[in-house]
């Protein structure tokens, strides 16, 4: 069964997980229709990126329940938790390059474990590496790539098997404002092109908030606010409006940079 | 309420022994069946094994030579100095020290030093993709670490653990037979002389060589794939390593010599 067939992409209901008795996340509950695009934004070390992790199967929660494109993560086994990540893809925060390889086999590698013929994976990869401006680095190693530039393959090698969920771990931290507007751009003609349901966590409030279409913000482990992203700035929750528009409150600093600068003009929001 | 917060750390240290114990044993497992079965059957990066064989074997050539030959010379002067003092043993030397060689410590010593140069260097590599997310990286693929990163160290290393001892062994016993030769004037061919080591001594010896090759990056990629944090975790991961690998060097040692007696009794 497939996510396409009506059920929600992503559903997680009163998920909960603790590391060493630190609780991270309690009673976390989202749904992602397919096709969707959801943002999901909150304070630093917030558990934003053990979410990612729970929903792609790589860990498992200590309490409640996640289905993703059909499958009970809960109850199914590693092999049925490897089968169903082939059918996701994942940006990693820090890109996770393997970096015993270059650009080109990197971006191929999830082709290369999907039996795609020799080939397909050429040309897919070419094509891939050319969608992110990365054409004729095809032999560069990681090390020898600035972090745009990491990001970027980071961003081919989740996308390029045409996943039907894509997993985005602060897909633009660290990168000036052309390069993420420019990123951005490309995700959304991926997921155009795909129908690909996307989830995206990021710091950068404004960006990922003209991304998405709906934004779930994470706070002190539980899902704070959920709602459409063109109503975040002016959500009625004034802890999730000060953390949107980067002002602080009660006297601490909830996000270092004003948003309001950095806010696209009314008629670019989605 | 006090006593209950020591009882809680010692519950949990246990539970996690244990949890580590499970672990070691589905990565022992999951090498051994990836190594005869699933390392064949998926998509392998080409020249892995070689490439590994040339790591654990070539690049340990020099540290195996001069450790077994600093050892070989200082067994035989150490005792030809002992036999020297009471009755004339000196004819004896070479002949035991060939059987001593053959049955522990060319394998032991051997594997002793490859637990910390290549057991180290395992769990590095492996410790630093785990806490730079490239294993996660792997499993979203689809691909088993274990098959990808532990299989083919496993095989090289077993290979390349036999090779290397018997390596180590010819450097420590020609080194004790030059020391022998200068220092206390036995002839080579007296030195140079097997009739004590027996089919059964090298048997023993080669099984203990190829089993101590296959524990080593077991262990370090166990402690590699448990790495948490940062460049401190791949730091105690390694540590860990080393500790293990030569731990389980000393009780595959004791084991198959156990193994051994019992099969072929005092006459070994």
């Amino acid at each position: 069964m497939t996510a396409r067939d009506g059920q929600a992409a992503v559903e997680l209901e009163g998920v909960g997980k603790a590391f060493g008795g630190r609780r991270v996340l309690a009673g976390v509950s989202l749904t992602v229709p397919p096709g969707g695009r959801l943002g999901i934004i909150g304070p630093a070390a917030g558990g934003k990126s053990v979410l990612l992790k729970l929903i792609a199967g790589l860990q498992r929660p200590d309490a409640g329940a996640i289905r993703v494109l059909g499958h009970d993560l809960v109850a199914a086994r590693e092999p049925e938790l490897a089968a169903l990540r082939k059918r996701i893809g994942m940006l990693f925060q820090n890109y996770a390059l393997f970096d015993f390889l270059s650009v080109a086999d990197n971006v191929a590698f999830p082709l290369l474990h999907a039996g795609v013929a020799a080939d397909e994976i050429d040309a897919r990869v070419a094509a891939r590496l050319r969608a992110v401006g990365l054409a004729g680095s095809e032999s560069k190693m990681p090390a020898e790539l600035s972090g745009g530039m990491k990001k970027r393959v980071g961003i081919a090698r989740a996308t390029v098997a045409r996943a039907e969920l894509v997993l985005y771990d602060e897909p633009t931290a660290g990168l000036d404002p052309v390069t993420t507007s420019k990123i951005y751009d490309l995700l959304r003609a991926d997921q155009a092109e795909t129908g690909s349901t996307a989830v995206v966590v990021s710091s950068d409030v404004a960006a990922v908030a003209a991304f998405a279409d709906t934004i779930a913000m994470l706070h002190d482990g539980r899902i704070r606010w959920v709602g459409a992203a063109a109503g975040l700035f002016d959500a009625d929750d004034l802890v999730v409006r000060s953390f949107a528009r980067g002002e602080e409150r009660d006297g601490a600093a909830v996000l270092s940079r004003s948003v309001e600068a950095a806010r696209p003009a009314p008629g670019a929001w989605p | 309420m006090i006593a209950r917060r020591p009882l809680t750390a010692i519950g949990r240290r246990a539970l996690d022994g244990v949890d580590a114990a499970l672990e070691l044993g589905r990565v022992a497992v999951g090498t051994i069946v990836g190594a005869l079965i699933s390392y064949w059957r998926g998509p392998r990066r080409r020249g892995e094994i070689a490439r590994q064989m040339y790591f654990i074997g070539n690049r340990s050539l020099l540290f195996v030579a001069v450790t077994l030959g600093f050892i070989g010379m200082v067994m035989v002067y150490q005792t030809c100095l002992l036999t020297t003092q009471v009755v004339d043993g000196r004819g004896q030397v070479g002949a035991q020290f060939a059987r001593l060689l053959v049955l522990d410590v060319g394998p032991s010593l051997t594997a002793m030093m490859l637990a910390t140069r290549v057991g180290a260097g395992i769990a590095a590599e492996i410790g630093s993709m785990k806490v730079t997310e490239q294993i996660d990286a792997l499993r979203m693929s689809g691909v088993t670490p274990v098959d990808y990163l532990v299989v083919p160290r496993f095989l090289a290393s077993v290979i390349m653990t036999v090779v290397l001892t018997m390596f180590g062994m010819a450097v420590a016993w020609g080194a004790g037979g030059l020391t022998g030769y200068y220092s206390f004037q036995i002839n080579p061919r007296t030195f140079f002389d097997l009739s004590m080591v027996a089919p059964a001594h090298v048997w023993l010896g080669m099984t203990k060589a190829a089993a101590y090759g296959a524990a080593i990056p077991i262990v370090a990629g166990f402690c590699g794939l448990r790495a948490k944090g940062s460049s401190e975790g791949v730091g105690a991961a390694t540590t860990a390593a080393v500790i293990g690998s030569s731990f389980a060097v000393l009780i595959i040692d004791f084991t198959i010599s156990a193994i051994g007696l019992i099969i072929w009794g005092a006459g070994l």
